[in-house]
């Protein structure tokens, strides 16, 4: 042998040894690549990749003025992994501390068998940075949207509120639900091994659009001038409840729908269901005598009354179908005008039977009782207005004082507001449009002509007697310094639930009207049910109407007296 | 030429590997900055319920009658004022109408 061949053993060896070692990578490459390919591609794909559902926030409302009224937020909801917990006592006590909740019963949920649990949910930002800045191990968060409603409980009933989940559950919340709700998208996240997230390479990203932002006719400060006053009266009166309802009569459009009692959307859960329902829409109650603005109506447009006609009182006492009418004040001969300012629920009934059946039930039907208004709100009821067939021998008389018809303050206003605006009667509504995250219009609601139960001229005149109400009938508490009021009130008794007859201590008190009478720019329904004491619709319903109305007129912009001329010299061109 | 041939490559290939990695590093700052808006996003929502919850109108009320003592206009405390300019009517547009309100009963204000 060669001194050289022992080198080229060595180098045979090394090279031999690393082509095995090459050859074993190969084949380990092999196997990964092409053999076990699909499996693990699959694999790698479920450490790389984590698909989440990314939801658009939920569009907020908004009052005419562009005031947030309802928004969503994220917030963190905080969730235990009790697998990995060591010292569970000691996790809940320090999470106890934060989220003002029992330690023990997070305790009993970081102690269950599981890797996931929720211990609370759409926290306030603050905890959420409190448990932060704990940085526990073992518990983390996630953001979640909540719905806030900023203002409390004012305007709850018309907003409604949206659940856990962020669906719309009542009010505009559920009506406007499909243009509320975000668009939601799945989107495929790419992790690093850290888990942080890889900006996706060639992937079209686009954020999922968030819902349409609604804008309401309401407006929060009449809003919150009509809440007041109605508690206020339901407080003194010590009331079960109240509505007061201003609308603009021209178009139709709802300025404040007021509820008492009230309930803050934040926390739906503190008060019972009932307390949520919106009453203006959903009760119907026997209207009393704001009947006779109607009945007044269809007799002057009918020709069969006017102002001047004279009428019998019957001195207080008159028999219908064997049973007795009866009249708050004894009187004789009196015009047609004093029947409705005195409220006289004789004078309303011989109306009534001068008009008939028919053209009775032709007008109320016309001013759209007995049937939805179709209000942009969810849970209206139709109220409820007997054809004439159904009708018994004291029927035309009843339904000229308010009885054997229900009615809701909605139609109510929307009636009297038909009276206000020369004879129109409009769809009410509540939200004015509807736009994009861009401030595009997708929805928009115009004021809307249902029909015309009376002509200007009748509702001229029907104004002019309503007018006296104010200055010298029943309604003097409504009138508002400075401004000409029209309107009636009405005094209705209950049906007792027990005896199933009108009962002697239950009442609801009402004012509707409309003002200023020569140009009106507010139509108000206050409801008071089931006062205290005194129940006369003139004593407590009335002054609720004119507080509301002496703040929201100045606050519109409708001077009390002919505006003040004032000449100005212009010195020198006011341009630059 | 060789070396010249085999510099390129590798320049080529240098030059490739810093892009991918460049790729990685601006993806992971733009990551960054996605999760910085977001962070601001959720400050400014809260800041909008906040502003939202101080400007409720019971509150302003009760904050104005309660520590600044005002009180709702009077009748006649509110006063329309129409300007009709004297100057010719080619001197410019008409002025808009002016609302000003004005206290009328000195003393009974507090």
């Amino acid at each position: 042998m060669t001194a050289k061949d022992p080198q080229r053993l060595r180098r045979i060896v090394v090279a031999f040894v690393l082509m095995l070692g090459f050859a074993g990578v190969l084949c380990r490459l092999f196997t990964l690549q092409v053999l076990q390919a699909a499996e693990l591609t699959v694999r790698a794909d479920r450490q790389h990749r984590k698909t989440v559902t990314v939801e658009g926030g939920r569009g907020g409302i908004y009052d005419r003025q562009g005031k947030v009224l309802a928004i969503n937020m994220d917030v963190p909801s905080v969730f235990g992994v009790p697998t990995s917990l060591e010292n569970p006592s000691g996790v809940a006590r320090d999470l106890a501390r934060v989220l003002h909740v029992r330690a023990d019963e997070i305790e009993r949920k970081l102690r269950q068998e599981r890797s996931f649990v929720w211990i609370a949910r759409k926290l306030d930002p603050e905890q959420g940075r409190s448990l932060e800045s704990l940085s526990l191990e073992g518990i983390g968060t996630v953001m979640e949207g909540r719905r806030f409603y900023p203002k409390g409980p004012l305007l709850a009933h018309v907003l409604g509120f949206a659940g856990m989940d962020g669906q719309g559950l009542e009010g505009i919340e559920r009506r406007y639900e499909s243009y509320l709700h975000g668009e939601k998208q799945l989107v495929v996240l790419q992790r690093d091994a850290l888990g942080r997230t890889v900006f996706p390479k060639g992937l079209n990203e686009q954020a999922p659009s968030a819902g349409h932002n609604v804008t309401l006719t309401i407006d929060e400060v009449i809003q919150y001038i009509a809440e007041k006053e109605l508690d206020e009266a339901v407080a003194t009166t010590r009331a079960k409840g109240g509505v007061a309802v201003v609308m603009e009569p021209r178009t139709g459009a709802i300025l404040a729908l007021a509820i008492s009692p009230k309930f803050d959307p934040n926390a739906v859960r503190a008060v019972s269901p009932d307390r949520w329902r919106n009453r203006a829409l959903t009760d119907a109650y026997e209207p009393g005598s704001t009947m006779k603005v109607f009945i007044a109506a269809a007799a002057l447009e009918e020709k069969v009354m006017e102002p001047g006609t004279l009428i019998h009182g019957e001195n207080g006492q008159m028999t219908v179908a064997g049973t007795v009418i009866h009249d708050h004040e004894k009187s004789g001969w009196i015009t047609f005008s004093q029947v409705i300012q005195k409220s006289s629920n004789i004078g309303a009934a011989k109306t009534a039977m001068a008009l008939g059946e028919e053209r009775v039930y032709r007008y109320i039907r016309a001013f759209g009782f007995g049937e939805k208004s179709e209000i942009d709100l969810p849970g209206e009821a139709a109220g409820l207005v007997k054809e004439p067939k159904n009708w018994g021998r004291r029927s035309l008389a009843s339904m000229a004082i308010g009885q054997e018809i229900g009615v809701t303050a909605l139609q109510l206003v929307t009636a009297v507001s038909a009276v206000a605006n020369g004879g129109w009667l409009m769809k009410p509504y509540v939200v004015s449009d509807v736009r994009d995250g861009k401030g595009q219009v997708a929805a928009q609601n115009n004021p809307q002509v249902r029909r015309r139960p009376i002509s200007a001229e009748t509702a001229k005149t029907l104004t002019g007697i309503l007018e006296g109400v104010v200055t010298n009938g029943t309604g003097a508490k409504a009138a508002v310094p400075g401004y000409r009021v029209a309107g009636k009130t009405g005094t209705a008794q209950k049906i007792d639930p027990q005896t199933g007859a009108y009962s002697s201590t239950l009442f609801v008190g009402s004012f509707t009207g409309f003002v200023p009478a020569e140009n009106p720019r507010l139509a108000i329904v206050v409801i008071i049910d089931e006062p205290h004491a005194e129940a006369w619709g003139g004593v407590i319903a009335a002054p609720v109407f004119r507080r509301i109305a002496e703040q929201a007129l100045p606050y519109l912009g409708v001077s009390s007296q002919a505006p003040v001329k004032l000449a100005l010299a212009m010195v020198g061109d006011p341009t630059p | 030429m060789k070396t010249v041939v085999f510099a390129a490559v590798m320049a080529v290939l240098l030059l490739y590997v810093w892009e991918r990695v460049d790729i990685v590093r601006v993806g992971y700052h733009v990551e960054r900055l996605k999760s910085k808006k977001v962070a601001l996003q959720r400050e400014r929502d809260e800041l909008r319920v906040k502003v939202s919850a101080l400007t409720a109108p019971e509150r302003i009320a009760r904050a104005a009658t309660e520590q600044l003592g005002m009180m709702p206009p009077r009748q006649g405390q509110v006063v329309l004022v129409r300007v009709e300019p004297t100057a010719p009517a080619d001197a410019g547009p008409p002025m808009p109408e002016l609302r000003l309100a004005k206290s009328e009963v000195g003393g009974r204000m507090p």
